[in-house]
């Protein structure tokens, strides 16, 4: 009876130091440097492949007109704003002709002027005939020198030239009244096709210069995507491949296009394979002109060829390969790959078989001494 | 162990020197034989603590002769080199109160003085229980000292004055806390085991209810022993 | 004979566990500190090795990239590759900057890897879930310590990224989790400012005759587009062949490419030498002072215990017990306090302090041995207080006055 008090409190004191100690020592052995790495392992498995490519881009249209005048001028009016669908042939604005009807007046007066210089000129060339004439048959009659004749007939080839020249030089006054009245055609900017106003770069009143577009246009049946591909992610790309064209603002939402064409010219500077998108249907409502999109371009499936998530790919001296586990003992198999799809799958072509296992994921980095422990999901990564 | 007793001859303390000296002990002469139960009784001040601490071996005094049994172990200096042994194995405290260390049982606090003395712990415990069969406290051997009476607790601390079988007891007060009846009852056992063990005690106390019991009391004054006679009345 | 020590320690247990479950906190804290030196020294190191390089190039005469900032155009990597003992040659770069979530942002350290596969310097060399990037935007692989999960739409700058692949222990030399991203979205990232001050750019550039000529169309076009690209990454990470020696590599680089060139000695001698340094020292301060208030406690502790036995003792010395005897009791209730309290002091510390602690707390064996060797000594020496006093006890004070 008397023994029960003290051993009550021995009882008590091993309750409390024999947890702790146990407890000491799970914490001596399982963490630290002695612990075994957790490791998640991945199968082989035989299944197919659809690669993809993806990349980013912008909206771009194929054709932009820029519709301006051909010499320096004022705006006079626009008749179109910007989103207007026009015709080919329509009258987008006009130029203010300043001086140009003056031009025109000064120009027709210097043709009239030349008009006149050329009758002058044929009249006297015919007296200048009539004259060589009489004086010839004055010749003949003995009336006058053969020096007054060889003048006379000098006077006859003067005057010739100098009609003809007169001819030329109304034909060339005339040849600038045309060109002036071609450019007062031309004060009318007129759409080339059908299309859409896209931007009204100089508002009437202000100066242009030749050359400078005034109007905008562009064909919004023929929007394209400009898609960047980085090079090392471009193998595969060709025209007439069908894409997925995710736009910016409508991120989700997938329209179906195809590869048009592949640049001959790459990005030196990014490094990015270009190439041109189109879209099977033009959305409706026209996205922007300059919005972002991502392309992703479907390359032909591969059939079913032994994969492996690229998780489990690692590069240690140089070899690509895998850690393989075979009855708990860990290796590191050099593999050869083949093509990746976009969701982290890649082909093995050398070094595994299917039903092999690898490292997926591990705790810690791996060598050839670590001790690994199999779990589903490692520690501190909610599934 | 003898049977000759404590023999005290002619005892001086003195402490400090020069003009501050105090003579505690002038002369003290003192002689109990084995089996005997003396009192020591004293005013405060009259060299009562001091002349305890002699005895004990606690302090050195400053001249004369202490023989224990047939060994003297000062005379004008200490003749026995190690004085903590001769505290172990040949004095017995007994103390105003029990002083039972509280983390030990009882039975260990009364076998720690022959463990410390060499003696293997059973051995030492069997001593122990022996004992506490004399001083009719058995039934309470496993029991912490805070779980005792007051009067069970004492007569613990008295079974560890005797424990080592030592030729002289030295009790300090022995009975100050204790009602009448206790202290009679203390008293009675203290003579029991003088003559059981032939042991030599020396009760310090000024205890008017037991005083009467001893047979020989000897009164110190001014640092001077007397012997005087006592009334040995009997334990009632 | 029995054990004093044991004995008293027995029948005061309450106490004394209560009291060395406290002195344990302490002594965790102490061990964390030590952890969290050693973790951030780790942390360092992790940076370095994850990289997956054996060589830094950076900005002439910078200790970039991690400890200074280093600037390098981005055509760099080209004229180092073709270098002898190269293996590969990757830009890459580096942002500390806060990421968004749908609640809140995390710090992160945004890295911008080269487009490439596993094995890539700079790419993450292990996950915990998840994949590697395929696209070559808009996605990223983050640290678990940012709190993402895999499918999380994380913002950066203006544009939102998918966490596709999870890592564990990538982070920045801060403790700053990594995220990684696309070189060209970090590029991107690191260089383009807000909507607000693009368009305030515009307009300066339009208002600068030198720049909109309306006689040169496309130059205006022109110079905004360059002053919108980011030509710049932070440093190239450098795998040399196999067989071929690091340090001899980096020397032919800075000889011929006139850059500075860190192998890996060198960059962690930056990093745990002058980046770390500082937090190291404030470290070894702390604990220092830990070490010497435990000390005091358990020298408090101890010597009180000791002076509520006092009486004891006096009665334990004057019943003969050796001075030896009574030393050890009390040295070896120091110890049994100190066991107590480092055994609670190491489990608090791997299993309370170190996972709650915001950076990374590496406790190494090493450590342990050595702070349980420091234990018993304070312990042995925070006695001695106490010692001193039951020794001094006169045992004629157990003989009353």
């Amino acid at each position: 009876m008397k023994k029960l008090p003290f051993q009550k409190r021995t009882l008590a004191l091993i309750a409390v130091l024999v947890p702790l100690l146990a407890l000491f020592v799970y914490v001596a052995l399982r963490s630290g440097p002695l612990a075994p790495v957790s490791v998640v392992l991945a199968t082989i498995e035989n299944k197919s492949l659809s690669p993809a490519l993806f990349g980013i881009g912008t909206i771009e249209a194929r054709y932009t007109y820029k519709i301006g005048p051909t010499v320096a001028g004022r705006v006079k009016r626009l008749n179109v704003h910007v989103g207007d669908r026009v015709k080919a042939g329509q009258v987008l604005g006009e130029m203010d002709p300043v001086d140009l009807y003056d031009h025109i007046r000064a120009q027709d007066a210097t043709l009239k002027q030349a008009d006149a210089q050329l009758n002058e000129a044929q009249v006297r060339r015919d007296y200048a005939q009539t004259q060589a004439l009489r004086y010839e048959q004055l010749l003949q009659a003995r009336s006058t020198s053969e020096e007054v004749v060889a003048t006379k007939q000098h006077d006859l080839l003067v005057a010739k030239a100098g009609l003809t020249a007169a001819r030329e030089e109304r034909s060339r006054v005339r040849a600038e009244r045309e060109a002036l009245g071609a450019q007062r055609s031309n004060l009318s900017l007129i759409a080339p096709v059908d299309g859409l106003v896209v931007s009204r770069d100089a508002e009437p009143g202000t100066t242009v210069v030749a050359g400078q577009a005034v109007v905008e246009l562009i064909d919004p049946n023929t929007l394209w995507v400009n898609v960047r591909f980085d090079q090392i992610r471009a193998q595969g790309l060709a025209p007439s491949l069908s894409a997925q064209i995710s736009l910016r603002s409508q991120a989700g939402e997938q329209k179906a296009g195809r590869v048009l064409r592949v640049e001959p010219l790459a990005d030196a500077v990014t490094e990015e394979t270009l190439a041109k998108v189109v879209f099977d249907q033009i959305p409706d409502p026209l996205p922007p002109v300059g919005e972002l999109v991502e392309v992703t371009v479907t390359l032909p499936t591969l059939g079913a060829t032994p994969i492996a998530p690229n998780a489990a790919i690692h590069n240690i001296d140089g070899n690509l390969g895998v850690w393989q586990v075979t009855n708990g003992a860990l290796h590191f198999i050099p593999v050869s790959l083949g093509i990746a799809d976009l969701e982290g799958r890649v082909q093995i072509r050398e070094g595994l078989q299917v039903g092999d296992q690898v490292v997926a994921y591990s705790e810690n980095t791996l060598n050839e001494h670590s001790r690994i422990h199999v779990v589903d999901h490692i520690p501190g990564v909610t599934p | 162990m003898t049977a000759k007793g404590i023999r005290i001859q002619g005892l001086k303390k003195r402490y400090g020197s020069g003009d501050t000296a105090v003579d505690a002990l002038k002369a003290v002469d003192m002689h109990v034989a084995p089996g005997e139960v003396v009192g020591l009784i004293g005013p405060s001040g009259s060299g009562k603590s001091t002349l305890l601490k002699c005895l004990g071996a606690v302090i050195e005094p400053t001249a004369g002769k202490m023989i224990l049994g047939d060994d003297v172990i000062y005379d004008d200096g200490w003749k026995v080199k190690d004085l903590r042994a001769l505290r172990r194995d040949r004095i017995g405290f007994v103390f105003q109160a029990p002083y039972l260390i509280p983390f030990l049982d009882v039975t260990d606090n009364v076998a720690l003085l022959p463990m410390l003395a060499g003696m293997p712990n059973a051995g030492a415990r069997k001593r122990a229980i022996e004992l506490f069969k004399a001083l009719d406290v058995e039934h309470r051997a496993k029991a912490m000292p805070s779980q005792l009476s007051g009067g069970e607790q004492q007569r613990v601390a008295i079974a560890r004055g005797l424990v080592n079988r030592p030729p002289v007891i030295l009790a300090d007060e022995p009975t100050a806390p204790l009602d009448s009846e206790r202290a009679l009852a203390v008293i009675r056992i203290l003579n029991d085991m003088a003559k059981k063990f032939e042991t030599a005690i020396i009760v310090v106390t000024h205890d008017e209810k037991i005083i009467p019991t001893f047979k020989r009391i000897y009164n110190i004054r001014d640092g001077v022993t007397y012997e005087e006679e006592g009334e040995g009345r009997s334990f009632e | 004979m029995i054990s004093l020590a044991g004995r008293d320690i027995m029948h005061s247990w309450g106490k004394f566990v209560f009291t060395g479950m406290g002195l344990g906190l302490l002594i965790g804290i102490t061990l964390s500190m030590a952890g969290i030196y050693r973790g951030m020294v780790d942390d360092a190191k992790v940076l370095l090795d994850n990289s997956g390089a054996d060589l830094w190039v950076v900005q002439k005469d910078t200790l970039g990239p991690y400890a200074e900032s280093s600037s390098l155009y981005d055509d760099l990597w080209r004229g180092i590759r073709g270098m002898g003992g190269v293996e590969q040659a990757a830009n890459i770069t580096y942002l500390t900057m806060q990421v968004g979530k749908q609640e809140g942002d995390v710090r992160a350290m945004v890295t911008g890897i080269t487009p490439g596969g596993p094995g890539t310097p700079g790419w993450p060399p292990h996950l915990v879930a998840g994949r590697q990037m395929t696209r070559s935007h808009y996605e990223a692989v983050a640290d678990i310590a940012s709190g993402f999960k895999l499918g999380d739409r994380i913002q950066i700058r203006r544009t939102q990224y998918t966490v596709v692949g999870l890592t564990r222990r990538m982070v920045s030399s801060n403790g700053d989790p990594m995220v990684f991203i696309p070189l060209k979205d970090a590029q991107e990232a690191q260089f383009l400012k807000d909507n607000d001050a693009i368009r305030g750019q515009r307009r300066r550039t339009a208002e600068n005759p030198a720049f909109n000529r309306p006689d040169v169309p496309g130059l205006f076009d022109a110079v905004i587009a360059s002053q919108t690209t980011n030509p710049y990454v932070n440093a190239v990470l450098v795998q040399v062949e196999a067989g071929h020696d690091p340090e001899e590599v980096a020397e032919s680089i800075r000889r011929w490419k006139r850059l500075t060139v860190y192998t890996r000695s060198q960059m962690e001698e930056i990093l745990v030498g002058k980046l770390i340094a500082t937090s190291a020292r404030q470290i070894f301060m702390f604990l220092v002072i830990l070490s010497i208030v435990s000390s005091a406690i358990v020298a408090f502790i101890i010597y009180t215990l000791t002076l509520g036995k006092i009486r004891e003792i006096a009665v334990l010395k004057l019943i003969g017990t050796r001075n030896r005897t009574i030393v050890g009791l009390i040295m070896q209730q120091s110890i049994a306090l100190g066991l107590i309290g480092f055994v609670v002091g190491k489990i608090s510390a791997t299993l309370l302090m170190a996972p709650i602690f915001p950076k990374y707390v590496l406790l190494q064996p090493l450590d342990s041995v050595m702070g349980f060797m420091a234990v018993v000594m304070i312990c042995v020496l925070s006695s001695i207080i106490a010692i001193r006093a039951a020794l001094r006890v006169d045992p004629a004070e157990a003989i009353g006055g």
